[in-house]
């Protein structure tokens, strides 16, 4: 039964992957691609995100920071040592692992602090690279960095980088997917249940934060790689704009932290909702109403929408009341 | 200058410690505050101190209302401070662009007829509306002082923060604590704002960037902590001023989160004990 259901998810998720591939070859107006290349990259934020702050209930407001070491480490390495596009691409990897490693030694001190004051030590450290980068001149200084684009044209530079963001994507989803289901995962869900209680089961605490921290960093680096060579240009101001890293937070609780559907629809959902918002009526109006939409899904889904669709599905699929009621309790 | 990030914080402080909510959209009251003060000095010339015995009474029902309607059912949810974060933050976003709407996104100054006077006292010299925004911050905050410490609300506000169950028992009424502690926090940014208008510039936008300092008072305060965010406040005001003597200025703010950083990895309840 279970893995019946299993490999219909998993044949879903591919056809979905085959038809989201070939979406750009059918010769649409750049915008749409462009649209989802910003669906994908949100998606991949919000779920790595939430490897940390959904499962280990580490609220990080600086995933930014990560994003925007990926985009700089891309940027140098191109400039560096003069990449042509198809190692343009790859150079996203190496961010990604940059991010990572700065992810480890910044984890390190920070992930003893718990609840707010890691959500604040995080948004300093984000703003601390941001203002350092910034104050640099090898890096591009207050005039940002400026990329060669490949004289292909624009179509196809877009559609390839679409490929490259909706792989990432599909990284990051395989692995939130299977965080869900492992070990690891269950540790990091007893920690935000409680970390003492998770210490004396034998849950070696400070390593899978950190392994969950440094995890959480990776697929952003590489977005934020591949980000940058999409932009062809890049300046602090971009790649390190706290709006993203709140928005990344906000997308991943509004769909529903500690599930894997949960940071996807919410990033769809919101960036969609923003999108055409923003085309159909004036910006501040867009603004407003978007901020209403957080008040309002708060005040009425205060565990994000998932748990609306979750309530749907018992009752469709006719789960018996018993295990309803159980689950009931137990939450 | 720093008492006046001391009373932009102390509300913040407040609300963060007595009701578990974090406060995003603490700022943009302020804000809110100082914009009305800037239209109040160019449609009639009231002085904005004088403008804050409107804009404060008004935060304060404003904020009783947000209170009751909106802060009032997530209080129930598991994690009120991630909810509350959320939910303030929608609240921000409407603010900031309700203030766009009405007051365009140029940048503002109070400038009144005592802007460039200068007071001389000995080998100092001070500016008056940074003394004024001194004296106004350091009346808000003792008064602050004063009422939790002397009055029964006050009182009733430090027992509800200590123990919420127990003051039920003693017959403390805590939603009702809870919201005139919100209200007073939102009307404290209020003044705070206006104070923090007279020493820069503002714009639509701005409020981002006191919060950080906000959390900054905070932190190094201690959550809940009046006293203590009033010294931090000084403290960050005389670092902040100090470093940009011998900083250029682009360094200075990465001095203050550098050392932020450093602050809450040692020393997480903040540099002074809680004295509650």
């Amino acid at each position: 039964m279970v893995s019946s259901s299993n490999r219909l998810v998993f044949g879903v998720s591919i056809l979905l992957f085959l038809c989201l591939a070939i979406f750009p070859w059918f010769g649409l107006p750049v915008y749409f691609v462009s649209l989802l290349f910003t669906v994908f990259m949100f998606v991949t934020l919000a779920t790595s995100w939430n490897i940390i702050g959904g499962y280990a209930g580490y609220l990080s407001f600086g995933h930014v920071a990560f994003f925007g070491i990926g985009a700089y480490t891309t940027a140098l390495l191109v400039k560096g040592f003069h990449l042509s596009p198809f190692w343009t691409i790859l150079s996203s990897i190496p961010a990604g692992f940059v991010a990572m490693l700065i992810a480890m030694i910044v984890g390190y001190p920070c992930l003893r602090l718990r609840g707010p004051y890691f959500a604040v030590v995080t948004l300093c450290f984000a703003f601390v690279v941001d203002l350092g980068i910034k104050n640099l001149d090898i890096l591009g200084g207050p005039e940002g960095l400026w990329l060669k684009s490949p004289d292909l044209p624009i179509e196809t530079i877009r559609a390839i980088l679409f490929e490259a963001m909706l792989v990432i994507m599909m990284l990051s989803i395989m692995l939130a997917y299977w965080t869900s289901r492992s070990k690891f995962g269950a540790g990091l869900r007893a920690i935000k249940e409680d970390e003492e209680v998770a210490q004396t089961m034998a849950i070696n605490a400070p390593l899978i934060k950190i392994q969950a921290f440094a995890l959480s960093a990776v697929f952003p680096g590489m977005a934020g790689g591949i980000y940058a060579y999409y932009l062809t240009y890049i300046h602090t101001d971009i790649v390190f704009d706290m709006m993203i890293s709140i928005l990344i937070v906000l997308m991943a609780l509004f769909g529903g932290g500690g599930t894997v559907m949960g940071p996807i629809i919410g990033a769809v959902l919101l960036t969609l909702i923003n999108e055409g918002l923003s085309t159909f009526v004036k910006a501040e109006f867009a603004r407003i109403i978007y901020g209403g939409l957080f008040i309002g899904v708060i005040i009425f889904l205060p565990n994000g929408i998932m748990e609306f669709f979750k309530k749907e599905n018992r009752v469709e699929s006719g789960i018996f009341l018993a295990e309803n009621g159980r689950n009931r309790s137990a939450a | 200058m720093g008492s006046v990030y001391a009373l932009l914080g102390i509300g913040f402080s407040l609300s963060w410690g007595v009701m578990k909510v974090i406060n995003i959209s603490h700022a943009a009251f302020g804000l809110f505050a100082a914009f009305l003060a800037y239209t109040l000095l160019q449609a009639w010339g009231l002085d904005p101190i004088l403008s804050i015995g409107v804009s404060v009474p008004l935060l304060f029902i404003a904020a009783c209302f947000i209170y009751r309607f909106l802060i009032t059912p997530i209080t129930h949810a598991k994690e009120v401070i991630v909810s509350s974060m959320i939910m303030t933050f929608g609240i921000a976003i409407i603010l900031e662009n309700l203030m766009l709407l009405i007051w365009s996104p140029d940048p503002r100054v109070l400038t009144t007829s005592y802007t460039s006077k200068v007071i001389i006292l000995g080998p100092f010299y001070f500016q008056y509306p940074r003394l004024a925004g001194f004296l106004m911050a350091a009346i808000g905050v003792g008064s602050i002082q004063f009422f939790l410490k002397r009055t029964y609300t006050g009182k009733a506000v430090r027992a509800a923060w200590q123990q919420p169950d127990a003051a039920q028992l003693y017959g403390v009424n805590l939603k009702r604590i809870s919201m005139i502690t919100f209200g007073l926090a939102v009307a404290s940014a209020g003044a705070g704002g206006v104070c923090m208008a007279y020493l820069y510039s503002f714009e639509p936008h701005t409020h981002s960037l006191w919060l950080i300092y906000l959390f900054l008072v905070v932190i190094v305060g201690g959550v809940g902590n009046v006293l203590g965010a009033a010294s931090a406040g000084l403290i960050i005001g005389v670092i902040t001023g100090l470093s940009l003597a011998f900083l250029p200025y682009q360094w200075v703010n990465l001095l203050t989160f550098g050392l932020l950083m450093i602050i809450l990895i040692l020393r997480p309840q903040g540099l002074f004990q809680s004295e509650v």
